[in-house]
């Protein structure tokens, strides 16, 4: 059992890794926030996870679907303030935001 | 099976977020949410399966690829290519420090007691989360009015 949850807990670590690698890289508004989706399934990974391997399952499933509402809403926000900045600006490069500085 | 899922699950990711087409990477981004959830079926946890497939495969993609209609046409966001180039380095790197850190952390991490739960989910969720669904609710409220606040806002400047 626990080498399992060793072994889910490696592809948590690399997925959480290439959505902060992507966070990092990229420029397009979009594609970041896909990034940020990609850290939210490897968080939902581990919170079942480990409720799995440590016979919890309930509270874990319970736990990961308050998770899974918070990230609907998060991206429901993030898209709908996207799509603002692209009026502004008509684009979605991240770099243009810069002239928003004080 | 298990690693091959893990494993298809990663590599769905890595194509959502090395993709250039936007399209391309929210279908890739929905196939992975899927297959995390045949992942999450097999770890005893359907209720978060079906909760995966309905609300991340489904509402999250059809929110993102409305979205790519809404803002497509005027130009592409020029990337460097250097993320892509530098991107297996830094991903075998990351891959074998993990796996020497995890196995390092490997039983020292005592997370959760491991006392059998009693009960069904339905009395877990109704009855020991309460306040979770309080707050969920508090959440999609949130949300919703996050939403009509920015759409509102775009009103009022025509």
């Amino acid at each position: 059992m626990n080498e399992l949850w060793f072994l889910n807990m490696a592809f948590v670590a690399i997925l959480v890794g290439l959505g902060i690698y992507c966070l990092l890289t990229m420029k397009n508004l979009i594609k970041l926030l896909i990034g940020i989706e990609v850290i939210a399934k490897g968080i939902t990974l581990a919170l079942i996870a480990t409720g799995f391997g440590k016979n919890n399952p309930l509270v874990a499933q319970s736990l990961a679907i308050s998770f899974i509402v918070v990230e609907v809403s998060v991206v429901a926000t993030a898209l709908a303030i996207i799509i603002n900045i692209y009026r502004h600006t008509k684009s979605l490069d991240i770099r243009k935001l810069t002239k928003l500085r004080g | 099976m298990h690693v091959a899922l893990l494993l298809g699950l990663v590599f769905f990711s890595i194509l959502a977020i090395l993709l250039r087409d936007l399209l391309k990477a929210a279908i890739c981004l929905a196939v992975a949410s899927i297959v995390l959830a045949v992942v999450l079926f097999r770890m005893n946890a359907p209720y978060v399966g079906v909760f995966e497939i309905s609300v991340v495969a489904g509402l999250i993609t059809v929110l993102f690829i409305s979205t790519i209609a809404l803002t497509r046409g005027e130009e592409d966001v020029k990337e460097s290519k250097t993320p892509v180039v530098i991107f297996p380095i830094f991903f075998v790197i990351f891959v074998i420090v993990d796996f020497v850190i995890m196995g390092r952390l490997l039983g020292k991490i005592g997370a959760l007691p491991g006392a059998r739960e009693m009960g069904s989910f339905g009395h877990v969720l109704w009855n020991q989360r309460t306040f979770d669904l309080v707050g969920q609710i508090g959440v999609i409220f949130a949300g919703v009015f996050a939403v009509l606040a920015l759409f509102r806002k775009r009103n009022n400047h025509e």
